[in-house]
């Protein structure tokens, strides 16, 4: 069978029966750098100028305001005593969530052998570090002389003193720290061969270059590829148990404290799912847009969107066990903190609040259990920006409403956050979507490496390689 | 001069035919069998009889050592170096360092795993590999397999192997020669280019060692110094009377104090110490005696002190027939009011605390102008 042209399994018996096809339309290897690598090679298009002209303009008011705030002092955001995490802890564990769901495509979906990670592994993985770029933003400012960031970090001094490494912050540190690295390494090492790929196809003598430095001389011999292979899927392992880990000491930051409504042992599920929740929303986003604009239809295919709304809809209904969790713990613990907090999320001031998050993460996200709606384009789209907006509400109420009524009634406070607040959460928007657009023009934005393992007939007969699709 | 032949390729167009062809080539020919690929073939290692990588154990090893080093980092610091208590825990509760331990095992096992494999088990970055500029890389990193049968310290019979490559199903063959790296990979290209860096580096931490060195308090890194609010003692444009302090209401006293109104020493002398000689008041006495009396008074009251010289003034001593006869009440007022030099020390001591002072002074005179009477009969034994 010569790999150029491939008959589309399912042609034989009903779509709904077989097992569902990965790409749409003929794709062979070649054709496959044609097209994915081809856009690296292209200059990019008006539309593209556009985009990233608006989000480098937010982004840069986003800087400016972030300059501001060093300059002037974390008096200028809206925290004040009692709620003394506002914007810049919400922020920072919502994107630290958006980040969660690449690592899951990545290593996740590869240990379940899910063969339809490979064609949207890469974007997602690229979008987990950009991600956890913009929430690492937010802890660093929020220290308010972020110049003396490092002594979170365990170093002799002659201070002769440690970090609390018994501080869930200080976990904080290290958790995050550890992902954000990991992530990189993990995308890099998968981007090596498309690098060599690259390399070979560069006309210009400094492309060349600058490819052949990038992808360390990758020559693709069998052992090199039976190394890779092993570290690629080792990696994938210790990135599952790491992605765990790392929401959970996030919402350590908050189980680990008195705070009512945040003292409850439920937070590091509840957190995961949230942020693998968030994390496939703006996957579904984002490559609802690139697979239109970068005419990647045939690769992410509609299947891809199918089960990443599934993904969604699994996480909504998780979402919501939690949501009535809370409710039972404040009921059924008879504690009238726990009660009055929860009240709180659901009567109080941030009642709005409350009942928006519930409305767009549990009751929107019901629409997916029809196909037709996981298939349709304006739907996904609005379930997507939804379950973000919803997930970034969800954090605003376990945060401020948790906080604004503590144990002393006189210190009740109704928190607002300043502009310099919302002009700073818009810029990391900017930012991410910066980054998002400029690695969609500089590095393949498909795994084509993955990509070519799973085409039909990739794989010899007899070492265990199947033709079906 | 012809160059050394590293390698014939024979090129594939699926995995299948390459891997089919990999026992024909190895019946037929000597030297060693390796396959280039787009991407992982599974299985191939077991056809060329490759060593099992050692990925798994390394990873797991490193692992193990982040683990330990992590938990006893954090015990030795939090629990030996520095101790501290958390929430009343012992020192090494090693349940709060399992978060860090963790994370410090998984950055160690996927360093190890991700550079491990990319730098020590396949040596790169390698830029002078013969197979970088072969004709046939393209294709590999395309969409080609290539079988090569690489010389193995013995010269390799090129036309026997390109034979067999054919025979087995080649669609064309490549003789890839031994040939110098291309100027910009040439390793003394590299060398410099990492040399400059490093210099770079080197520069910049310089300058931003200096910077922070001679102007280390530029804005914003200021470090709190510059606060809108007033500090004690300091001019302030804010109050009319351009003082930073501000001075209680007029009439206030401080709780549990009466004003005193005697008016001089005579008027003083109809004053009775309230306090009885009791030997907790004399050590209080004296206590108050030794922090603000003696220093111009002397230790035993006869004017001979430290400061008296720095001072200019002239104590006269307790111990003169004068001094003895004075009545509590005015040595009370001269210690509440002042005189001459001495000022009052009404701020310094209360009421209370100025009869115990007399006490002591009184025990001072007694105790200096003592008769053969007062040595108590056992002790004269």
């Amino acid at each position: 069978m010569s790999s150029d042209t491939i008959p589309l399994a399912g042609e034989m018996m009903p779509e709904i029966l077989g097992r569902p096809s990965i790409i749409n339309g003929p794709v062979s290897a070649g054709s496959l750098d044609d097209q994915v690598l081809a856009q690296v090679e292209r200059g990019p298009s008006a539309l593209w100028y556009v985009a990233l002209a608006i989000s480098s303009i937010i982004m840069i008011v986003g800087v400016a305001l972030i300059g501001y705030t060093i300059a002037e002092g974390i008096g200028v955001w809206g925290n004040n005593i009692p709620v003394a995490w506002g914007f810049d802890i919400i922020n920072f564990v919502f994107w630290i969530g958006i980040g969660h769901a690449g690592t899951l495509i990545s290593a996740i979906l590869l240990l379940f052998r899910a063969r339809w990670r490979n064609a949207i592994s890469r974007f997602a993985e690229a979008m987990t570090i950009f991600a956890v770029i913009c929430a690492l933003i937010f802890p660093l400012i929020h220290v308010g002389r972020p110049w003396l960031g490092f002594w979170l970090t365990p170093y002799p001094n002659q201070r002769g003193i440690w970090p609390n490494f018994r501080s869930p912050l200080i976990w904080d540190v290290f958790a995050v720290s550890t992902y954000f690295s990991v992530s990189l390494l993990f995308w890099y090492l998968g981007l090596v061969p498309d690098l060599a790929s690259l390399r070979d196809r560069a006309v210009g003598r400094f492309r060349k270059f600058v490819y052949s430095i990038l992808c360390f001389g990758w020559r693709g011999s069998s052992v090199h590829w039976q190394h890779f292979d092993k570290a690629y899927t080792i990696l994938a392992g210790l990135a599952t148990g790491l992605v765990l880990s790392v929401h959970s000491v996030v919402s350590f930051d908050f189980a680990v404290s008195l705070v009512p409504g945040w003292h409850m042992t439920i937070f590091p599920p509840y957190f995961v799912v949230g942020a693998i929740f968030a994390g496939f929303a703006m996957v579904v986003l984002v490559l609802a847009l690139v697979r239109r604009t970068m005419r990647l239809e045939n690769l992410i295919t509609i299947y891809h969107m199918d089960v990443m709304n599934r993904v969604i809809l699994t996480c909504s209904c998780l979402m919501g066990y939690a949501y009535l969790m809370e409710g039972f713990t404040a009921w059924y613990s008879m504690n009238e903190y726990i009660h009055h907090t929860f009240m709180q999320y659901i009567a109080g001031s941030y009642a709005w609040a409350g009942w928006t998050t519930i409305t767009c993460n549990i009751l929107i996200p019901q629409l997916l259990w029809i196909r037709k709606f996981r298939r349709s384009y304006p739907a996904m789209i609005f379930v997507a920006l939804a379950v973000t907006a919803g997930m970034w509400l969800e954090r605003f109420v376990i945060i401020v409403s948790s906080l604004h009524q503590d144990f002393l009634v006189t210190s009740w406070h109704f928190y607002k956050p300043t502009i310099v607040d919302l002009g700073i959460l818009c810029g990391t928007f900017g930012l991410f979507f910066t980054m998002v657009l400029l690695f969609a023009r500089v590095l393949p934005v498909i795994a084509t490496t993955e990509m070519k393992m799973v085409l039909p007939g990739a794989q010899p007969h007899h070492l265990g390689g199947s033709d079906e699709q | 001069m012809s160059n050394e032949i590293f390698s014939v390729l024979g090129l594939f167009d699926s995995a299948q035919r390459m891997t089919d062809a990999i026992p024909l080539v190895r019946q037929k020919v000597a030297g060693r069998l390796e396959a280039y690929t787009p991407y992982p073939v599974h299985g191939i290692e077991k056809l060329l009889v490759q060593r099992k990588s050692p990925v798994a154990g390394m990873t797991f090893i490193m692992g193990l050592i982040g683990a330990i080093s992590g938990v006893v980092f954090e015990m030795w610091a939090n629990g030996v170096d520095y101790p501290l208590v958390t929430m009343g825990k012992p020192y090494l509760s090693w349940e709060a360092f399992v978060p860090i331990m963790f994370e410090v095992a998984v950055l160690f096992a996927c360093f190890t795993a991700g550079l491990g494999m990319l730098l020590l088990l396949n040596r790169l970055p390698f830029f002078r590999h013969p197979m970088l500029h072969a004709r046939s890389m393209p294709l590999i990193t395309r969409d080609r397999f290539a079988l090569a049968v690489e010389a193995d310290g013995r010269p390799l019979d090129v036309a026997a192997v390109s034979d067999a490559l054919r025979a087995a199903g080649a669609e064309s063959i490549e003789i890839v020669e031994n040939l110098a790296a291309p100027g910009l990979l040439s390793p003394r290209f590299l060398f410099t280019a990492l040399l400059a860096i490093g210099l770079a580096c080197m520069v910049s931490g310089y300058i931003t060692y200096w910077g922070i060195k001679l102007f280390p308090k530029s804005i914003p890194v200021v470090h709190m110094l510059d606060q809108p609010k007033l500090d004690p003692q300091r001019e302030s444009a804010f109050f009319k009377d351009g003082f930073g302090m501000r001075m209680p209401v007029a009439g206030t006293i401080s709780r549990g104090h009466l004003p005193y109104t005697v008016k001089d020493e005579i008027a003083a002398e109809v004053l009775s110490n309230p306090l009885p000689r009791t030997p907790e008041v004399l050590k209080n006495g004296r206590q108050d005696y030794m922090t603000y009396c003696s220093v111009c008074h002397g230790i035993l009251g006869d004017g001979k002190a430290s400061l008296t010289a720095a001072y200019g003034a002239k104590p006269s001593s307790y111990h003169t027939q004068t001094m003895r006869d004075l009545p509590d009440g005015r040595i009370f007022h001269v210690i509440t009011s002042g005189k001459s030099t001495m000022p009052s020390y009404a701020a310094e001591l209360l009421e209370g605390e100025r009869w115990g002072t007399v006490h002591y002074v009184r025990a001072l005179q007694r105790a200096y102008d003592a008769k053969d009477e007062d040595i108590p009969e056992e002790s004269s034994r």
